[in-house]
């Protein structure tokens, strides 16, 4: 794919300081950047709050904090999430809980708290359609809970599977099938037969999976493919077929389909794959990279190759990477520095994305 | 003649085997008696727990009659399905390879139930879910 004559830039738009500690993960609003609707997005932090950014278009074309949500979470808040509709936030914290805010006339309310975890909940995740979420920590458990009436929250079920700690949830883009990441170097998937829950797959070793900690996941747009960043230094891509998980069954099995490695030389904590189909990685030597995949014709499927790497995109660790909504091609970087990046990718010719 | 030399040559083996017949039988009755103390201990943990999510259920239940409609179909299907596990437990045969699938299946019903209710109700008697089994002593 080139995606711009003359190869590409990341080029850094913003540096947003504010958070007093380090900035665990982002997410953007998914009901922003599309007409007219300014950019939103959440960031949450050891400092046990979250921030909520809005982007002012012109003339100043600049970020800022629009909202803190403090005085809830009673630790770091490690992971956050907004429903599809763009109304309601999650976020996952330390203190075992997970809070759920609506936005009410630009003040955050807290209305509803999910507990049930018996430690660190490490993520949180809304599923297609805005009335399941689903959550994990370090008690090895993943929970999945139903959204009723009047925000509150029932648990649908209590799955358990994994034997370490589970870093990340994340439900497929069209189908509610739920995915699990874990220091137990596995991915499981999981999905249901009228509210039973269990773990369909389980994506190990034997299966080419990774030979240590996978932090995070990732799928494609069109919910066929699948990546996944790991301790173990590579990305994996696992593809599925879609026409089968969209028949009626519900699920179809996954398979590795390639490895990324030599790439990276520290654990990769993060991954996200673009709408157009760019994976971004950020990882603990402070870079990001861009990878993109093409399919010309090749016998064995796709191959994937580095588009650029972005050494010293922060100080610290990257904890996390966002591609935003909307048409332009920017980035959210969070790090252990305690501060945002906002980037955009463009073309090192004209120093612009088009 | 032979009979004479015959026992002191073969003494160290008879203390041997006399020091090992005692033993044994002091073996004998000591691990009799540390099973019992063991099996009596285990069994009223078990018969514990159990007893605690038979009385959750029961006092779910008499509220569910009381006005059914404060509780979701889900919840009363988990009640059921957590009424169906204690039914199940085998209360006289703890040799069963369940118990201990089934004790786990249990409390994580009543995980389930209880977050979902709302209750921050917590029966201290079990290791945490998040505990491994091989840390906990006995």
């Amino acid at each position: 794919m080139e995606l711009y004559e003359g190869g590409c830039d990341l080029k850094l738009l913003e540096t947003l300081e504010g958070h007093g500690d380090r900035v665990w993960s982002l997410a953007w609003n998914p009901a922003t950047g599309a007409s007219g609707t300014p950019l939103v997005f959440a960031s949450c932090s050891g400092d046990k709050t979250v921030r909520i950014w809005e982007h002012t278009p012109s003339p100043s074309a600049t970020w800022t904090c629009k909202a803190i949500l403090e005085d809830t979470h009673t630790r770091t808040v490690r992971s956050c999430a907004w429903s599809p509709s763009g109304k309601l936030l999650a976020t996952a914290s330390f203190d075992a809980t997970t809070a759920i805010w609506e936005n009410v006339g630009g003040d955050y309310e807290c209305v509803s708290t999910l507990e049930g975890h018996e430690n660190e909940v490490k993520s949180v995740s809304w599923n297609s359609s805005g009335t399941l979420l689903a959550t994990c920590g370090r008690d090895k458990s993943v929970w999945i809970w139903e959204m009723q009436p009047g925000n509150e929250f029932e648990c649908v079920s209590v799955l358990q599977g994994h034997t370490q700690d589970v870093k990340m949830v994340q439900w497929h883009p069209t189908t509610d099938v739920l995915f699990s990441c874990s220091y137990d170097n596995t991915i499981k998937v999981w999905a249901d037969d009228d509210d039973d829950w269990q773990c369909v797959q389980t994506l190990g070793e034997p299966n080419n999976g990774h030979s240590s900690t996978v932090w995070a996941l990732s799928f494609n747009a069109s919910g066929d493919k699948m990546v996944t960043c790991s301790d173990d230094l590579t990305l994996k891509i696992w593809e599925t077929d879609n026409v089968q998980m969209h028949s009626g069954d519900g699920y179809a099995p996954w398979r590795h389909i390639c490895t990324l490695t030599g790439y990276h030389d520290r654990t990769i904590f993060s991954v996200h794959w673009s709408s157009e189909g760019i994976i971004a990685s950020g990882a603990a030597d402070d870079a990001i990279r861009f990878f993109v995949g093409n399919k010309d014709g090749l016998v064995d499927g796709p191959t994937y190759k580095l588009l650029l790497k972005k050494e010293k995109a922060h100080d610290m660790d990257i904890n996390s990477v966002q591609w935003s909504p909307g048409e332009k091609r920017l980035l959210a970087s969070a790090s252990d520095d305690g501060v945002i990046k906002i980037w955009e990718l463009v073309s090192s010719s004209t120093g612009n994305g088009y | 003649m032979e009979d004479i030399f015959e026992s002191s040559l073969h003494l160290e083996e008879t203390h041997f085997e006399e020091g090992y017949s005692d033993g044994y039988k002091h073996g004998l009755v000591i691990g009799k008696e540390e099973a019992q103390q063991v099996g009596l201990r285990v069994g009223f943990e078990a018969g514990e727990e159990l007893g605690f999510y038979r009385g959750c259920i029961e006092v779910w239940n008499f509220a569910i009659r009381v006005d059914q409609t404060r509780f979701s179909d889900r919840i009363q299907k988990m009640i059921k399905q957590m009424e169906e596990l204690v039914e199940k437990y085998p209360v006289f045969d703890p040799e069963s390879e369940s118990v201990q699938e089934l004790m786990e299946a249990l409390r994580l019903k009543f995980r389930a139930i209880s977050a979902t209710l709302g209750m921050k109700l917590e029966y201290n008697g079990y290791p945490k879910m998040g505990q491994d089994p091989k840390e906990m002593g006995f």
